[in-house]
């Protein structure tokens, strides 16, 4: 369990998240995972627009909260497809919007029972 | 600008050597070149070959240095100075206060 | 590092969970925190709560980090606010963006506390540092204004608003090194003096005081233009240190005589505009400026030339010759040359030349600002009588005393007793009002006394161009060499009646061989000539005028309260 939760989170980040946050800990991570389920419906819209332009902008500020909360995977993901954004390559879009948010599934479940139970 | 020095082989002159605008920008570094000259040095020379302009900071240093090699009684040559520097110094006519060729 | 102060720090991102924790981070530190949630209301926010530092995310929807940063910078002015982007944004241009816009650093995600805690630190000292230099700025506007206003105590106008005289100076002169001075003298004549000090703000304000009082004070007093700049001169080199001076110029007309004495030390050269030739002549420097030379080692040139009515003279610091356009160009002298080639009327060519220099500057840099005086040789019934002014009511001071004074040939080549006579002359408080007549009269009988008795010069020189300058020149030849001859002056005063009036005797002998008198006096024009404008004006002034022995000896009587008051008058009378 704990190879697995490594494997997707950082967790020298997240103890220091909650040495910072302290009671609020819980509120920062329900509000990062609401925003997620935002930012994926953004990404989403922007795939079907065909707007590389929002493409890159919402995948870049999921990327940067992503990266906050510890997620690296998430942010590497975001990351890849922020650059496919940039350079209006829109053909990889939907498959990375897909692995973005299976790979946000599986850390909002880690999340979940790791540091919200 | 730039500023350098050398003395000569007996050790009582020091040529001091402008190159470019001598003006403010080059107060510290004159200062420090006649400050830390050997305390036998009697005579300066000041070498304008490369000198392109003096402002009038740059003789109020000229003031200085003649302070405090003596006053009055200092020794000075002021040499190779293109027409631009001549006319500065010939308008403030501190010929009559340097040796100037 | 101890900053433990707690600051007012503005937070703006869209993405709530960022926000929430860098909120968090920031008030662990100790800061107030203010939230908004995007670029306009981070403006707004700004403009309410006046933050000391802002983090700003660089993409937020209702205007993003970089349009606000932008309105936040010019809505600040001068005061500094600093500027941190949130934003991993990677490639060089977007992170050019930020700083264009106004950025003045980046902050990544995810946040790292102590880079977040080094960043405030180091903002905070910036701004207290500019805070620091915006209230010495200020501090030193307000400093400069009330100099300013003690140097216009000690410096005023003169007499600048002649009407012979035109000038521009900047507000702030003093403080850009300029001085320009002008006061009519105890004769009738005029000063004008122009100084540039170098090295700006207080060294030349200080140096400026002394001199304007120095200038002012001994020009009441009658003193020559030599002896003035030998004392400014003095004065400056005491007090100004030794890299700093003064490059000056100081002109003495004399409306009369039709002559300038000029001096030139340091400052380009002046032109002496010529009306009957529309050409003028160039007066070069000669002098070392004030300030740099000894006592002793001072020896101002002054050139004595003569002018004729309309002749004007042209004086400036080097601001008009070093004014820029904006490729950095200088006006340069040859500029200057040719605007008194193009056939200007003469009174037209002041503003020419300010004209002129503008242009010449469009959006280009002031170096300097530009001070040019200009000064007309004119009749002296034009000018303004602005000379005696003093009108005492009660009149006192000693009545009753006489003077021997006896000069020797080593007190005529240094010393001018001119001063010291009149000083005492007008310690009678009923002659006071007179000082310019009897100072003119003195002058005239002690020049009298030296030029042609001690040291025999022939007035017939004068008459001529060339002549003149060969009159003044022997005159100091022969002074420099004068080994024997005297001057004695005899002054007395009586009081008439009870106080209310009385005589003044005076009368000069001198060691010349005197000269035909009663030849003289028995043809007016011959006398005319020999006393320049001193016979009608002593006639004007004087109740008894005779001369004795064998003419090597005038007395002359003057009886108040009869003096004519006008001094003007009596020059005007030598036609």
């Amino acid at each position: 369990m704990s190879e697995e939760l490594s494997a997707h989170l950082d967790l020298d980040a997240l103890e220091m998240l909650k040495e910072i946050m302290e009671d609020e800990f819980s509120l920062l991570i329900n509000t990062f995972l609401n925003d997620a389920v935002e930012r994926i419906e953004q990404i989403n819209a922007a795939i079907n627009a065909k707007n590389s332009e929002d493409i890159r902008r919402a995948a870049h500020s999921f990327k940067g909260s992503s990266a906050n909360i510890g997620a690296h995977v998430l942010q590497g993901l975001c990351l890849v497809l922020e650059d496919a954004g940039h350079n209006g390559d829109t053909s990889l879009a939907p498959e990375m919007a897909k692995r973005i948010e299976q790979e946000f599934k599986i850390i909002s479940q880690l999340l979940k029972s790791n540091y919200l139970a | 600008m730039t500023v350098s020095a050398q003395t000569n082989q007996e050790g009582k002159e020091l040529t001091i050597n402008i190159s470019g605008r001598f003006d403010f920008s080059s107060h510290q570094e004159f200062r420090k070149i006649y400050e830390n000259a050997p305390s036998d040095i009697h005579e300066f020379i000041i070498d304008m070959n490369d000198a392109t302009y003096l402002d009038s900071s740059a003789l109020g240093m000229l003031l200085l240095l003649r302070d405090h090699a003596g006053g009055d009684n200092a020794d000075i040559q002021i040499v190779h100075c293109n027409d631009d520097v001549k006319k500065i110094l010939t308008i403030s006519n501190f010929g009559q206060l340097f040796n100037i060729h | 590092m101890t900053e433990q102060k707690s600051l007012k720090i503005l937070i703006a991102d869209d993405n709530d969970s960022d926000r929430m924790l860098l909120s968090a981070i920031v008030k662990k530190e100790g800061h107030e925190v203010i939230e908004a949630i995007n670029g306009a209301e981070a403006v707004s926010q700004y403009v309410k709560h006046s933050p000391s530092l802002i983090l700003l995310d660089a993409l937020m929807p209702i205007k993003d980090g970089f349009e606000a940063a932008q309105e936040i910078k010019q809505i600040a002015g001068n005061q500094f606010i600093p500027i941190i982007f949130l934003t991993s944004l990677q490639d060089a241009k977007s992170l050019a963006r930020c700083l264009d816009s106004g950025g003045d650093d980046f902050l990544s995600k995810p946040y790292n506390r102590s880079i977040l805690k080094a960043k405030i630190n180091a903002f905070y000292r910036m701004r207290m540092m500019n805070q620091m230099i915006q209230e010495h700025a200020q501090q030193m506007v307000v400093e400069q204004k009330v100099a300013k206003k003690i140097f216009d105590n000690v410096a005023h106008l003169g007499c600048l608003d002649s009407d012979n005289i035109q000038y521009s100076l900047s507000p702030l002169s003093v403080f850009n090194g300029d001085i320009v001075l002008a006061e009519r003298k105890p004769d009738g004549g005029m000063y004008i003096f122009i100084g540039d000090f170098t090295g700006h703000g207080l060294p030349a304000a200080i140096g400026a005081m002394p001199l304007a009082e120095i200038f002012y004070g001994m020009t009441k007093k009658g003193f020559s233009i030599h002896e003035i700049l030998t004392e400014i001169n003095t004065k400056l080199t005491r007090i100004l240190p030794v890299q700093f001076f003064c490059c000056a110029a100081m002109v003495d007309l004399d409306f009369v005589e039709k002559t300038a004495r000029i001096f030139v030390g340091g400052l380009p050269a002046l032109y002496l505009w010529r009306e009957k030739s529309k050409t003028f002549d160039k007066i070069d420097s000669s002098s070392v400026p004030l300030g740099v030379m000894s006592r002793e080692n001072f020896k101002p040139d002054i050139q004595d030339i003569p002018m004729y009515d309309n002749d004007r003279i042209f004086l400036w610091s080097d601001g008009i010759i070093e004014s820029r356009a904006k490729d950095g160009e200088m006006f340069g002298e040859e500029r200057l040359e040719n605007l008194f080639n193009q056939g200007k009327h003469q009174d037209e060519l002041f503003n020419f030349i300010l004209d002129n220099v503008d242009q010449f500057m469009l959006g280009g840099e002031r170096d300097d600002d530009i001070t040019l005086v200009s000064a007309q040789m004119v009749d002296i019934e034009s000018l303004s009588d602005d000379v005696v002014v003093e009108k005492n009511k009660e009149l006192g001071g000693p009545l009753e005393w006489s003077l021997h004074y006896e000069l020797q040939s080593q007190s005529l080549r240094v010393f001018n007793p001119l001063p010291l006579v009149l000083q005492i002359v007008t310690e009678v408080d009923g002659l006071k009002n007179f000082s310019g007549q009897l100072y003119t009269l003195l002058a005239e009988l002690y020049s009298n006394a030296l030029e042609h008795g001690v040291l025999g010069l022939d007035s017939n020189l004068k008459t001529s161009g060339e002549g003149f300058a060969k009159y003044y020149s022997l005159r100091k030849e022969r002074l420099d060499s004068l080994t024997t001859g005297f001057i004695r002056v005899i002054l007395s005063h009586e009081p008439l009646n009870d106080g209310k009036g009385g005589r003044l005797r005076i009368s000069f002998e001198d060691s010349g061989p005197g000269f035909n008198f009663q030849k003289m006096l028995k043809n007016e024009h011959k006398i005319d000539g020999y006393c320049g404008r001193g016979l009608p004006l002593i006639r004007t002034i004087c109740e008894e005028f005779y001369y004795e022995g064998v003419g090597n000896k005038v007395n002359a009587v003057v009886v108040w309260p009869n003096i004519v008051e006008n001094p003007k008058k009596m020059a005007g009378n030598y036609e």
